[in-house]
């Protein structure tokens, strides 16, 4: 859930976009796992690709943006009761 | 009939009417505690739910209870029509004994399952020990009023100590808040000691509505967090920090 969340959250802190290369390398995963990650959140409609000028890049689609919400308050819930 | 409540009669109402406040708000962090259990399955969210949850069917019941007593709708009306056997009133004794019952058990036991968290294993008989005293502290405070308040100040202090280690381990503005708010309920709970003078009933009711306001603040606290936008989020996995130093909020 975590990594999800912070996938999430750096393609949101990009300003709704990032190169998956970028993204790989900000999330510290490998190429594998990278993959495996990209394909379960567009799966689930979180994410998705699109193709600019400047080539392939990940956005965050408006479901994405409201998990990522979601996820922002379950942290400062479990943080506020020390859970 | 014996007067259960200590409520001075120019505070009949308002009482119900602070109730009702608290209610809405144990009902919103049983809510808020559900969804996010089923977000990210951590058992301590949706144990913290319970316990919000208990306590808020705990005053429901004393809310009914209540409206019944002072507006003397259901059971109480055939009090007054002519058909005033002993039978009728020990059975309307019993629903206001009952109702008030159900608040001081569900109360102490909402409590105490909010002070237990983060759970650890415990064998059961710890629990069903807990849950004795818990059952005999509601039973007696039916002839003894400030057993129940009493029970649930020393509960209500551990919860706000415990509160207090959270804060002075994470230094969380949130944790603190909410470290006041129990605090504030142990206090009213002191008061309710008291409470056989109605000026201190009513000073009760005002603490418990104001720790209450202190929750409502904190949920929205936490709900205006979560739609600020943060650049990388809480990004901690790899910091390996979750004291949120550095965090401005």
């Amino acid at each position: 859930m975590e990594i999800i969340s912070d996938m999430l959250a750096i393609v949101q802190g990009k300003g709704g976009s990032i190169k998956p290369t970028h993204l790989m390398y900000k999330a510290n995963l490998s190429h594998s796992q990278m993959k495996s990650y990209l394909d379960e959140l567009i799966g689930k409609n979180l994410i998705k690709k699109e193709e600019t000028d400047k080539g392939r890049r990940i956005a965050i689609t408006k479901s994405g943006k409201d998990i990522l919400s979601q996820y922002s308050r379950l942290r400062e819930f479990e943080k506020t009761f020390g859970l | 009939m014996v007067k259960i409540v200590p409520t001075p009669d120019w505070f009949i109402g308002k009482d119900v009417v602070i109730e009702f406040f608290s209610l809405i708000i144990l009902i919103i962090f049983t809510i808020i505690a559900y969804r996010y259990y089923k977000l990210n399955r951590n058992r301590n969210i949706l144990y913290l739910g319970s316990g919000f949850g208990l306590i808020a069917i705990a005053q429901l019941a004393t809310i009914l209870t209540k409206l019944v007593l002072y507006y003397d709708i259901g059971p109480s009306e055939q009090i007054g029509q002519a058909i005033i056997t002993s039978q009728i009133l020990k059975s309307v004794d019993f629903f206001y004994y009952a109702g008030f019952f159900f608040h001081r058990f569900l109360t102490l036991l909402g409590l105490y399952v909010i002070y237990r968290l983060p759970r650890d294993r415990k064998s059961i008989g710890d629990y069903l020990i807990v849950l004795y005293f818990v059952l005999i502290s509601s039973l007696l405070s039916r002839e003894i009023f400030y057993i129940f308040h009493l029970t649930a100040l020393f509960i209500l202090i551990l919860i706000a100590e415990k509160y207090l280690l959270v804060y002075n381990k994470n230094r969380f503005f949130n944790t603190k808040i909410l470290m006041v708010a129990f605090g504030l309920l142990a206090l009213s709970q002191f008061v309710f000691i008291l409470s056989d003078i109605g000026v201190l009933f009513v000073l009760g009711n005002v603490l418990e509505l104001i720790s209450y306001a202190i929750f409502l603040a904190l949920i929205i606290r936490i709900w205006k967090y979560g739609k600020e936008k943060k650049p990388y989020g809480n990004n901690i996995r790899y910091a390996g920090d979750s004291s949120g130093k550095g965090r401005k909020h």
